[in-house]
């Protein structure tokens, strides 16, 4: 060992009291203007889908509530927090934002002492580059979302003026993988679905062929998938992360596809079976898609259910209000065999008040659940609609679904009052027949709602408008023309406003504007309500009731304790609301006769 | 001389795939052409000793992992007239070897311990291609084979700081916005 090898680690020291060789930056440069830096967050544009999350491919991010940001419906109230121990300054995260709130500025120069500073939510915690007009944002052609949905065939419109056949077509395999593989399965839909179906999970089934798992995840949530796989309103789809980026998931048709993929046997095969019987009896009134679902639900937990049905089919509005271009009745008969399936006696052509009488069921069950439905169409009550020709929409609908035919025959030419979906589809159902009948097609549907306002989907009017349906907005009715006995027409006026300045409903007219639109028949499609006769004058004085609607608690309980209600006739029309009612019931009532306390 | 007046001239002598034009507009000076593995060697002679392509710009990789094939990239430099050529060769996945360039260019013999490396392509021949490059100690799968999971990797490898909590868009709705309701009715 040489003397020079024992002194030199000393001699190291003198380096202690030297300037550093290091220098400041001396131009303090700014990074390129499109470098990846510490992130930003555009906090009001994220809806916290957590896709940057899932995408990560270094765990660096967690998703965290915020203070001030509400969850609501799509918007799941949290932010990113970003581990930048963890970040590998990639930029998937902001590739994949479906809403373009997440970038990077080109800022990456920070010191700070404690490690943890370097863990925060990017918008929510200041920062000094949280304005940084420069660094990484998403170039156009960076996708990695399908912006467009798989396109769904339809019969075209002159094919389908003369026939009652389905419309839509379906999703085959490839192109419901393709649709299905746009989803980012991020969950923001299933909060806003009424009965919270398992979307992104059966989305995810599609993906991977695996249609048993599918079908069992539909029926966990929704006997009336085949229905509403079709019919839904699927309001869903108005919370989907994808709308940002271009169109919304085709949830609905998504479902109606894993339906059309599967037979009644590989159903009632994944169906849960019902657990051992309980002894205790329900009577169901009514077999429309909230007494079907309680039915189902009941059923499975052991109950002897017996469903009541006054007309001569189950299904309710499904079957007797929708008609069956949109949704053929074999899928109504398939779903209603599925809940049949587990249990459930179905009863038709027996009448509450006339074949048997409510009493008698009160007498001979545990418990009792009214599930009704709106079955009587309201009126107008302008002059001349008291005549035999001015006829309500449901009721036209009903004739139609029994194939039977109108008095008088189809009306040559027709006026239908309303702006709704029953107005469109009775609209369209006396253009199907008059074109069958006549080979063409009269029929005016005056709306009060103007265009921009219109309360039927934008689907429903364009299709009645490419089958001939002539669609006048802002048009109040004032008076059906009757001439020397016989209908001739519908005066209207100009409608200026719908609602007062205290947003009451007390329309305002343009008496200048009157149109007169001719017509042997005129259709009101104005609403409908609940015929509850059944219940007796008594009854109807015993309940509690709440704006014509029977009161009930949040179980759908009335406020008699053996009684409970259910769907539309409580919750207004709409199908898998009325599902989603069906369940919320069918628990009250299970609990309530588990504690024996039904009576 | 056009690129396209090269390419017609070169394929004449080699089996080339068809002209892909990357950069449009101005003079097209981006270009790749598809050539089986077995005559790369010969069309790079030839294109560094008769057509001017004097520098091996990179070799890189492309993983098509549905494909059950790698595309190396062999990206030749003409300086004296600004042209980029890029040579892709396609190999199989399985068992993934290719003839080493380290002769015709060594630079290449460090393009090629980054692939066997990152990639897991061999280059048997190659200059220390048995070293370590820059992942020491590593004992995965090559990383940038699509199948390393990276995530699973960076899970398993480096911890986390304490005090990260995640929370799920789905289930955290469901707490804030219906936490007393079940959807199936159970």
């Amino acid at each position: 060992m040489s003397i020079k090898d024992v002194l030199s680690p000393f001699t190291a020291w003198k380096n202690l009291f030297r300037d550093p060789v290091s220098i400041r930056d001396p131009l303090n440069r700014a990074a390129a203007p499109r470098y990846r830096g510490f992130h930003q967050n555009d906090v009001a544009q994220c809806i916290g889908c957590g896709t940057c999350e899932d995408i990560c491919q270094n765990g660096a991010i967690d998703m965290v509530p915020v203070e001030g940001i509400a969850t609501k419906q799509g918007d799941s109230g949290l932010r990113p927090r970003i581990d930048y121990g963890r970040c590998c300054w990639c930029a998937l995260c902001v590739d994949v934002c479906m809403t373009h709130s997440l970038s990077m500025s080109n800022v990456y120069t920070w010191v700070d002492g404690d490690p943890d500073a370097f863990r925060f939510t990017p918008g929510v915690d200041k920062k000094p580059w949280d304005d940084a007009a420069l660094g990484y944002r998403r170039p156009e052609e960076h996708r990695l979302t399908g912006r467009v949905r798989a396109p769904m065939g339809e019969i075209e419109p002159a094919e389908r003026i003369d026939s009652f056949a389905e419309i839509v077509d379906g999703y085959d395999v490839a192109e419901a993988q393709f649709e299905a593989d746009r989803c980012v399965s991020c969950g923001l839909c299933v909060a806003t679905c009424p009965t919270h179906m398992a979307i992104p999970q059966y989305i995810k089934a599609i993906r991977d062929g695996d249609y048993d798992l599918g079908v069992s995840l539909l029926y966990e949530s929704n006997p009336f998938s085949g229905i509403c796989g079709r019919v839904c309103t699927h309001k869903c789809e108005t919370t989907c992360a994808t709308r940002h980026e271009g169109e919304p998931i085709a949830i609905r048709w998504l479902k109606r596809h894993i339906m059309d993929q599967v037979s009644v046997d590989q159903i009632k095969r994944v169906l849960v079976k019902p657990t051992a019987p309980t002894g205790r009896k329900v009577a169901i009134v009514g077999a429309g898609p909230a007494g079907l679902t309680a039915a189902f639900d009941l059923a499975k937990q052991g109950h002897q259910v017996t469903v009541y049905e006054a007309l001569d089919q189950p299904g309710g509005m499904t079957r007797w209000g929708i008609p069956e271009y949109r949704l053929p009745y074999d899928i109504i008969d398939q779903d209603v065999d599925i809940i049949r399936s587990v249990g459930v006696d179905i009863r038709c052509n027996a009448r509450i008040g006339t074949d048997i009488t409510l009493d008698q069921l009160k007498a001979d069950h545990d418990a009792v659940l009214l599930g009704l439905g709106l079955q009587l169409g309201r009126a107008t009550r302008i002059p001349g609609s008291e005549h035999a020709d001015v006829r309500k929409a449901v009721d036209l609908l009903r004739l139609a679904t029994a194939g039977e035919p109108i008095a008088g025959g189809t009306p040559r030419e027709v006026v239908v009052i309303g702006g709704g979906n029953v107005a469109m589809d009775i609209a369209r159902t006396l253009a199907r027949l008059q074109q069958q009948a006549y080979g063409e097609v009269k029929v005016i549907l005056t709306a009060l709602e103007d265009r921009a306002h219109f309360l039927a989907d934008p689907e429903e009017i364009k299709e009645a408008g490419e089958e001939g349906v002539i669609i006048l907005d802002a048009r109040g009715p004032q008076q059906v023309v009757v001439e020397n006995g016989s209908v001739t027409g519908l005066k209207t006026w100009r409608v200026k406003a719908i609602f007062d300045e205290q947003g009451r409903f007390a329309p305002s007219y343009d008496e200048a504007d009157a149109q007169f639109h001719p017509g042997s028949m005129v259709v009101e499609a104005i609403g409908q309500m609940t015929d509850a006769s059944l219940l007796g004058d008594a009854m109807t004085e015993q309940l509690a009731w709440q704006r014509g609607r029977l009161q009930v608690d949040v179980g759908g309980r009335t406020s008699a304790s053996w009684l409970w209600a259910a769907g539309d006739m409580v919750r207004g029309p709409d199908v898998v609301s009325a599902v989603a009612d069906g369940h919320r019931v069918a628990a009250s009532i299970h609990a309530a006769l588990q504690e024996g306390i039904a009576k | 001389m056009t690129m396209r007046e090269l390419y017609d001239r070169t394929k004449a002598l080699f089996p080339l795939g068809e002209l892909i034009e990357q950069r449009s507009g101005g003079n097209n000076d981006l270009v790749f052409v598809t050539v089986p593995a077995a005559h790369l060697r010969a069309t790079i002679l030839h294109l560094r000793d008769k057509e001017g392509f004097s520098h091996l710009v990179l070799l890189t990789a492309v993983d098509w992992l549905e494909e059950g094939q790698f595309q190396l990239t062999y990206l030749l430099n003409n300086r004296q007239q600004a042209y980029d050529l890029g040579l892709r060769v396609m190999i199989s996945r399985d068992s993934a070897t290719m003839e080493s360039i380290h002769d015709v260019w060594p630079t290449a013999a460090t393009y090629q311990r980054e692939l066997r490396e990152m990639f897991g392509i061999d280059f048997p021949g190659s200059p220390r291609i048995e070293e370590e490059f820059i992942l020491e100690g590593w004992n995965d799968i090559p990383p940038y084979r699509r199948d390393f999971d990276t995530l699973k990797y960076a899970q398993e490898k480096f911890s986390e700081r304490p005090g990260r909590k995640t929370h799920d868009p789905e289930t955290h709705m469901r707490q804030q916005l219906y936490p007393d309701m079940s959807p199936t009715g159970k």
